[in-house]
C-alpha cells in the first residue's frame, strides 16, 4: 500500500478545559479529494491549522508524504498549500508583488520560481489586468482568486483549503471546482473543509464528519448514506441526521406553514 | 541574508507612498519634517549654549542632561519595542501566510526584528539627529561626530529593540498565556515598574539641588558620573559626551556599541527556534475567551450606544489595555515632578510658582494632545470595516462625530482638571493663576480632542491592521497644529496673565485695565479654539461623507 500523502493521527487539541480535536484520525491519499464537514465550531479550524503547521497539537502526529510535522515542520510545508477561510493579504501589494512574495517564500534557492505558472491562473480567474494593481482596490472574490492562484501555482502534494467558493461567482466557482478535479487527477491530495453540501457532495471521494471535535462519520457518500435511516436523500440531509440538526426539518416545515 | 520577507514591507511602504498619495502631500508633510527637525535643532542649540556658557558646572550639566535624553529615550524605545513586538511576532494577521511557508525561524526572527525597530525607531532616528547635531555644533565637535552619530543612534535603538524582542519571546513562552491580554499586561506591568525605577534612580531633581550634597566637590562628582555602565544608552552617550568633550573616541564603547546588537541578533535566532512556536501556538489559543458577559441594558438612546460601543471597544481589547498603565505611570510621574520641585530653596517666591503654573497649562495641554494622538486620533480609523455599519446607518456622519467627540471629551477634560489643579496645589498657586490655568487646560483640552477626531477622521485609515498602524503622517500634522495652537494661546496669555497676577499680588484684586486685557483675551481664546475646533471638524465630517 502506497504512503498517504496526508496521515493524521490520534490528533487532539485541548484548549484550556476545552477538547476542540479529540483524537481524530485522518488519511488523504495521492490525488484524492477529501470533504471535511461539521457544524460552526465542531473543530474545524483548529484541525486544519494543527495540519497546517501554525498550531500545535496537545497530543497526537500530522504526517504529510511521510515527513513528520512536529520533527520536520519546513519540509511538510514545503509540500503543503494551505488556504485560510478568511485569508490576510497585503493591502499594499499589487496582485503580482503578492504572487511574487509567494513564490519567493516556497521557492529553493537555485530553482525556478513558480511566479511563472501564475500567469496561467491569473488569465483564468480574469485577474490578468489587475494584477498591477493594489490589492485594497480588489474586490472580495478577486481576492480570493488571487490566494487560490498564489497556491495552485505552487503545484504541490497537499492542498488544505478552509471554505473554497465564498464570494466567488459562478463562473470562477466553476473554475475552481474543474482546478481541483484536474489537481486531484494529477495526483495532488485536497483536503477541503466546507458548509457547502453540493460542493462536497460534486468534489470529494470521502467525507467526513465531526463534531464536538470527534469524527462521527467518515467514507464515501454511498456508504455514509447506508449508516443514515431512511429518508436520507442528499448529503444535506446526512449531514443534519449525523450532527443532530434534524430537529431544524421541523422548523422548517412550521415555518413555511406559516 | 535573504531579503524575501522584506518584499511586503518595503513595497507597500513605497506603494503607500509613492502610488496612491499625492505628490503635493509627500512634498508637505517633508517640509513639515524639516520644520520639525530645524525648530528642535534651534531650540536644543539655544539652551545648550547658555548652559556653556555658564561655566564648567553648565558644561557638566548640559553633558548630564545629554546622557539622560540617552537613558530616556532608550527606555521609551525598550517599551515600545515590546509592546510592537508583541503585535509583530505573535498577532500579525501574515503570521497565517510566513509561519506555513517553509521559512526557517531565523529568517522570520530577522524580519520581525528589523520590522519592529523600523516601526518603533524611526521618529526617533530622524528626531534626534538635529538635538544631537545642536549639540556637535555648539560644542565645536571634530570631523567623526557626525559619522559616530550615524553609526551609533541606530545601534544603540537597534539594542534597545532587540533586548525587547528577545524578553517577550521568553515572557510569551515562559507564561502560558492563554489569551493576548496575558501577554500585554505582563508587559504593562514590567514597564510601569521599570519606569518608576528610571525616574526614581535618575532622580532629576537633584541636579538644582546642590545643597543636597554635602560638599560642593560631591555634588560635582554626583552629576558627572556616568550612569550604569551595563547600560547600553550610557555607552553611547560617554562615547559621544568623550568625543565632544576631548575629541577622543574609545574604540571599546565603539565596539561595545556597535557589536551588541549583533550579538542579540544571534540570541534571537536561537531562542527564536527553540520558543517561538510554543509560544505562537499558545497566544493563538482561546482568542476572545470563554468569559460570558451579562445581558447589555435596555438603553434606546443612540448617543448612548455609540458612547457604550467605544468604551467596551476599548476596554475588551486588551492591546489597549497597556495604555491605562502608560497613562497612570506619566501621570504619577508628571505631578510627582511638581511635588519634589524645589520651590523654597531654589525660586523661593511665590510669584515663580505662578509662572510655572503658567508653563503648566503648556504642558498639561501637551499631554493632552499627545493622549489624544494615541486614543482619539485613531478613533475613526478604527471602526475599520465595520464603518459601513455607519455609513448605511440612518445616522448623520456629523451626529457620530459628536458622538465621538463627546465621548472622548469627558475622560479628557477630568485627566485636565486633575493634572492642573493637582499641580496648582503641589506648586502652592491660588488667586487669578488658578482659574487662568484651569481655563486654558479646559480650552486646549476640547480643542485638541476635536483636532485630534478631524485630523483622525480626514486621514482615517479604514484598512490598518492594527490601531497603531494607523497612526501615520497624519497624526504628525495634527500633533504639529496642535502644538502650534497651543504656542499661540500661550504666547498672547502671557502679558495679561503676568500683569494680572502681578497687580494681584500688589493689590490684592483686579485694576479695570488688567481685568479687560485678561478678558479680551479669553474671549480670543474661546473665538480661536471654537473655530479651529470647528473648521476641524468640519473638514473631519466632510472626509467621513466622501468616504
Amino acid at each position: 500500500m502506497t504512503e498517504p500523502i496526508l496521515a493524521v493521527d490520534q490528533l487532539t487539541k485541548r484548549f484550556d478545559r476545552l477538547t476542540a480535536v479529540d483524537r481524530i484520525d485522518i488519511t488523504v491519499a495521492k490525488g484524492e479529494i477529501f470533504g471535511f464537514l461539521g457544524p460552526n465550531g465542531a473543530g474545524k479550524t483548529t484541525t486544519i491549522k494543527m495540519i497546517a503547521g501554525l498550531l500545535l497539537p496537545t497530543s497526537g502526529r500530522v504526517r504529510i508524504c511521510g515527513c513528520d510535522m512536529a520533527a520536520e515542520p519546513l519540509r511538510c510545508k514545503e509540500l503543503t498549500g494551505y488556504i485560510p477561510d478568511r485569508p490576510y493579504l497585503y493591502e499594499k501589494l499589487t496582485g503580482s508583488e503578492y504572487l511574487s512574495f509567494i513564490a519567493s517564500l516556497y521557492s529553493a534557492p537555485g530553482r525556478k520560481s513558480h511566479y511563472q505558472d501564475a500567469e496561467q491562473y491569473l488569465h483564468l480567474f480574469d485577474l490578468w489586468e489587475w494584477r498591477n494593481n493594489l490589492i485594497e482596490s480588489y474586490s472580495h472574490g478577486m481576492r480570493q482568486k488571487l490566494i487560490m492562484s498564489s497556491i495552485f501555482m505552487l503545484d504541490q502534494p497537499l492542498i488544505v483549503v478552509d471554505e473554497p467558493m465564498v464570494g466567488l461567482d459562478p463562473k470562477s466557482a466553476r473554475i475552481v471546482k474543474e482546478l481541483f478535479k484536474s489537481k486531484a487527477r494529477a495526483g495532488t491530495a485536497i483536503f477541503l473543509s466546507t458548509h457547502s453540501m453540493e460542493i462536497a457532495e460534486e468534489l470529494c471521494h470521502r467525507i467526513s464528519i465531526i463534531r464536538d471535535g470527534a469524527l462521527i462519520a467518515g467514507g464515501t457518500l454511498d456508504s455514509l448514506k447506508d449508516l443514515a435511516a431512511d429518508g436520507v436523500e442528499n448529503l444535506e440531509d446526512l449531514f443534519l441526521q449525523l450532527t443532530g440538526s434534524f430537529e431544524l426539518q421541523d422548523v422548517v416545515a412550521a415555518l413555511r406553514n406559516g | 541574508m535573504n531579503t524575501r520577507l522584506f518584499l511586503p514591507f518595503l513595497r507597500s511602504g513605497t506603494n503607500r507612498f509613492f502610488r496612491t498619495g499625492p505628490r503635493l502631500k509627500i512634498t508637505l508633510l517633508c517640509g513639515l519634517g524639516l520644520a520639525i527637525c530645524l525648530a528642535l535643532f534651534l531650540l536644543t542649540h539655544r539652551s545648550v549654549s547658555y548652559f556653556q556658557s555658564q561655566s564648567e558646572l553648565g558644561i557638566i550639566l548640559s553633558m548630564k542632561i545629554f546622557q539622560m535624553a540617552w537613558i530616556t529615550i532608550f527606555a521609551m524605545l525598550i517599551f515600545s519595542s515590546m509592546i510592537a513586538s508583541v503585535s509583530q511576532l505573535y498577532l500579525s494577521r501574515d503570521n497565517e501566510i510566513v509561519v506555513a511557508a517553509p521559512i526557517r525561524l531565523p529568517e522570520l526572527f530577522r524580519m520581525r526584528l528589523f520590522t519592529t525597530f523600523f516601526s518603533t525607531s524611526w521618529m526617533m532616528l530622524i528626531f534626534s539627529l538635529p538635538v544631537f547635531i545642536a549639540f556637535g555644533v555648539v560644542f565645536d565637535a571634530g570631523p567623526l561626530y557626525i559619522p559616530l552619530l550615524v553609526c551609533v543612534i541606530p545601534a544603540t535603538a537597534l539594542t534597545a529593540c532587540g533586548l525587547a524582542v528577545l524578553f517577550v519571546i521568553v515572557l510569551v513562552y515562559l507564561f502560558p498565556a492563554r489569551r493576548t491580554k496575558d501577554i500585554i499586561v505582563y508587559l504593562t506591568v514590567c514597564f510601569g515598574i521599570f519606569l518608576y525605577l528610571i525616574f526614581r534612580l535618575m532622580r532629576p531633581e537633584d541636579l538644582v539641588n546642590p545643597e543636597k550634597y554635602g560638599q560642593f566637590i560631591e555634588y560635582m562628582s554626583a552629576i558627572s558620573n556616568p550612569a550604569g555602565f551595563w547600560l547600553p544608552a550610557s555607552w553611547t552617550s560617554d562615547l559621544l559626551s568623550s568625543y565632544l568633550l576631548d575629541r577622543r573616541v574609545d574604540m571599546l564603547l565603539v565596539g561595545l556599541i556597535m557589536l551588541t546588537p549583533a550579538i542579540l541578533v544571534m540570541f534571537g535566532e536561537l531562542l527564536m527556534e527553540r520558543l517561538f512556536i510554543p509560544g505562537f501556538s499558545k497566544s493563538q489559543e482561546s482568542f476572545g475567551g470563554t468569559h460570558r458577559f451579562r445581558e447589555p441594558g435596555r438603553t434606546r438612546s443612540r448617543l448612548l450606544w455609540i458612547f457604550r460601543k467605544e468604551r467596551i471597544g476599548f476596554l475588551r481589547d486588551s492591546k489597549e489595555w497597556s495604555q491605562f498603565f502608560m497613562i497612570g505611570a506619566l501621570v504619577v510621574v508628571y505631578l510627582y515632578n511638581f511635588k519634589v520641585l524645589p520651590l523654597e530653596r531654589t525660586f523661593g517666591t511665590a510669584y515663580v510658582a505662578n509662572l510655572i503654573s503658567f508653563g503648566n497649562i503648556g504642558l498639561s495641554g501637551f499631554l493632552s494632545a499627545a493622549l489624544a494622538a494615541r486614543f482619539v486620533y485613531p478613533s475613526i480609523g478604527g471602526e475599520g470595516g465595520a464603518f459601513y455599519l455607519i455609513k448605511t446607518a440612518p445616522i448623520s456622519e456629523a451626529r457620530f462625530f459628536f458622538s465621538k467627540y463627546l465621548f472622548y471629551l469627558i475622560p479628557f477634560t477630568l485627566l485636565s482638571i486633575v493634572l492642573v489643579t493637582v499641580s496648582n496645589r503641589f506648586l502652592q498657586v491660588d488667586g487669578p493663576m488658578w482659574w487662568i490655568s484651569l481655563f486654558c487646560a479646559i480650552s486646549i483640552c476640547w480643542t485638541v480632542v476635536a483636532m485630534a477626531l478631524g485630523f483622525g477622521a480626514i486621514f482615517a485609515d479604514y484598512h490598518a491592521e492594527h490601531k497603531d498602524a494607523s497612526m501615520g503622517p497624519g497624526a504628525i500634522l495634527y500633533f504639529f497644529c496642535a502644538i502650534v495652537y497651543m504656542l499661540a494661546v500661550l504666547v498672547t496669555g502671557f502679558a495679561p496673565a503676568h500683569r494680572l497676577v502681578r497687580s494681584w499680588f500688589r493689590h490684592g484684586g483686579l485694576p479695570l485695565s488688567d481685568a479687560l486685557m485678561i478678558f479680551a483675551w479669553g474671549a480670543m481664546v474661546i473665538g480661536l479654539s471654537a473655530s479651529i475646533a470647528v473648521l476641524i471638524g468640519r473638514r473631519g465630517i466632510a472626509a467621513l461623507k466622501a468616504k
